[in-house]
């Protein structure tokens, strides 16, 4: 790895351990290996939104010309949203792509991550199913995410009516996780889900 | 011993234009206002003491007989580059008479005792008539015995001194410091009959003049303007000693030596090294405004310019780009080459479009719209040519690196506005 880029993430990693978001616990950044290639970001759900009480973890790998080209940063924690693939976790986000600016930190990429789950760009989505779900019954998200954040990210808002749908698809034979996608595409609407799972 | 032909002197002899050694080197000259020499620093305003203070000079001195008390042992040895204007006698045979066995034990430490009479000696006068140095002195290595040479005797303070032994002050320089006062104010001679100045409260040293209140101003005016100069350079390096660089946030003072060097951008005053600020805005995977605009806060700068140290002000910032612009407009561009070639940035171009005999051709602007219809592919041409444009020169405030990335997006760049405030400068 460049030079340049190592220095750059050992300080930064520094400035984060000592930045105040870290201690109110919105943020958090681990080493994964010890040549500062790959970290782990952590974030906190926003405050009043779905995803509120939600841990995200994300996985960060910074390149070798890094800080000249923005790290590469995807979701782990599985999560509904708009600007975020809930297959992949790969993120939509301006500053992760052509809007990089080299004054960037880990720290404020996180935050800004932080900022994009309480603002979605829902016109420019990376998840067209979620995306179009946002668009056309936003109560309907907000439910799904809320549910996802609880399912994921230990999110405190179990919602017993969700949770009994997927388990009666479970019972069916399907994969938990297929079943909450199903569900979650069709707007927790059980007869599509299903039609869907056995088509 | 006499400087009995002034050629180096102030009266009335053509100045020389070489800068006077000890006056660079200490700021004191022993010869004042007799040096012939000029006595100024570089980037100096020439001091015109040789030629103003002429009067002040003649009426303090008598100019002696012309005599050479000295033999020159350089001439000795045929190796004299002085000629006719050397100080010391270049009649060798009253060499050879009074000094048959080498200078070793010639050495005087006053005057007088080995001084050649002064009528046995021909003046300078004479040797010019005669034309007897003009003669190549080398003929004469052949005449002398190598074995008369001065050799080296350890007990002895040095070989400057075996060969030139201690100046003592004649009648002409009695005017003059001592030339022999050290930099912490201590003379090694003996009874040293040279005028020791009076203390500088400024820079410490005993430069002042005792009588010469011309001497004492000039000296008081250098000294001032180096303390200004002095402080100019350490509040510059206080303000940019912990200045960090916004992309590999280091301390910019603290890197290795050949990065040490501060890019400013001209539009806003964010602070960067200039090899991280020039690299992204080399960045090719983004967009041109992306990459010209200020990492921090994107405000858009179409150049970038190099200085050693932060600029905190307006003023200190709009000064150092005037400098590095002014000192670019004084290069010749090396696309244009005095005309025979064309440059791709034309009348944009920050550098100087003269033909030979120096006469400054407008260009015109660039030509932009042929480039634009096939942008990728003369961009990596321009590219590949622009690495022949960097030229490295050495300057104390400002860096005379070609701006190639900041050329580049001038040219790459749709809007025209920003080219505005270049016009006045251009033109």
């Amino acid at each position: 790895m460049a030079n340049i880029a190592a220095q750059r993430i050992k300080r930064e990693f520094k400035e984060v351990i000592r930045s105040e978001e870290v201690a109110k616990c919105a943020i958090k950044l681990d080493l994964v290996d010890n040549n500062y290639t790959e970290l782990r970001g952590e974030i906190a759900g926003p405050p009043d939104t779905a995803y509120e009480g939600g841990n995200f973890v994300l996985e960060i790998k910074v390149p070798e010309t890094y800080p000249f080209n923005p790290p590469k940063v995807r979701f782990i924690t599985k999560i509904w949203h708009p600007n975020i693939s809930s297959v992949t976790g790969a993120i939509c986000l301006d500053i992760l792509k052509d809007q990089w600016a080299a004054a960037m930190t880990l720290r404020t990429v996180l935050l800004s991550l932080q900022a994009l789950l309480s603002a979605a760009e829902p016109d420019d989505p990376q998840d067209a199913v979620v995306a179009r779900q946002y668009k056309e019954n936003v109560e309907m998200f907000r439910l799904t995410a809320r549910h996802w954040t609880n399912a994921y990210a230990g999110g405190p808002n179990a919602n017993p009516e969700c949770d009994e749908k997927i388990k009666r698809l479970v019972d069916m034979g399907i994969e938990e996780h297929q079943a909450r996608v199903a569900l979650s595409s069709y707007n927790w609407d059980l007869e599509r889900a299903t039609e869907q799972l056995f088509s | 011993m006499t400087d009995s032909n002034p050629p180096f002197s102030g009266s009335g002899a053509e100045p020389l234009k070489k800068f006077c050694s000890p006056y660079y080197k200490n700021k004191i000259c022993p010869k004042g206002l007799n040096c012939g020499y000029l006595h100024k620093l570089r980037n100096e305003v020439e001091c015109k003491a040789w030629t103003d203070d002429e009067d002040f000079f003649l009426g303090l001195v008598n100019v002696p007989e012309n005599t050479k008390k000295r033999p020159c042992y350089f001439h000795k040895f045929g190796k004299c580059v002085y000629m006719n204007n050397c100080k010391f006698s270049h009649d060798l045979e009253n060499l050879e008479d009074k000094q048959p066995d080498g200078a070793i034990d010639n050495i005087p430490s006053t005057s007088g005792q080995h001084q050649l009479v002064n009528g046995e000696v021909k003046t300078d006068e004479s040797e010019d008539t005669e034309g007897a140095c003009a003669s190549p002195p080398l003929v004469m290595v052949n005449n002398r015995n190598w074995a008369d040479a001065p050799e080296f005797v350890p007990k002895q303070k040095s070989y400057a001194e075996v060969l030139g032994p201690t100046e003592v002050p004649t009648e002409e320089n009695l005017g003059c410091l001592c030339p022999y006062l050290s930099k912490d104010n201590n003379c090694d001679i003996p009874n040293c009959e040279w005028i020791h100045g009076d203390c500088c409260d400024m820079c410490g040293r005993f430069t002042l003049h005792p009588f010469s209140e011309e001497l004492r101003k000039k000296h008081q005016k250098d000294c001032l303007r180096q303390h200004e100069k002095n402080m100019e350079l350490s509040f510059a390096i206080q303000r940019s000693k912990s200045k960090t660089c916004g992309v590999c946030f280091e301390v910019i003072m603290e890197k290795s030596p050949g990065e040490q060097r501060f890019g400013i951008l001209p539009n806003c005053g964010h602070c960067f090294c200039l090899t991280c600020i020039r690299k992204w805005r080399q960045a090719h995977q983004f967009e041109n405004n992306i990459i010209r605009a200020c990492p921090e806060c994107r405000v858009t700068s179409d150049f970038v310019c190099p200085s050693m140290y932060w600029c905190d002000t307006k003023e200190e910032k709009s000064r150092l780009i005037e400098n590095y612009k002014g000192a670019l407009s004084k290069k010749d561009c090396k696309y244009f080459k005095k005309g025979q070639g064309k440059c791709p940035f034309g009348n944009k171009c920050f550098y100087l479009h003269a033909t030979v005999d120096g006469q400054v051709v407008d260009v015109g602007p660039p030509a932009r719209q042929r480039r634009r219809r096939n942008q990728d592919a003369n961009m990596e041409v321009l590219q590949v040519m622009l690495w022949d444009f960097i030229d490295e020169r050495d300057y104390p405030w400002v860096a005379f690196e070609a701006d190639l990335e900041d050329l580049v997006s001038f040219f790459t760049d749709s809007d025209e506005s920003d080219w505005s405030d270049y016009e006045v400068f251009f033109d």
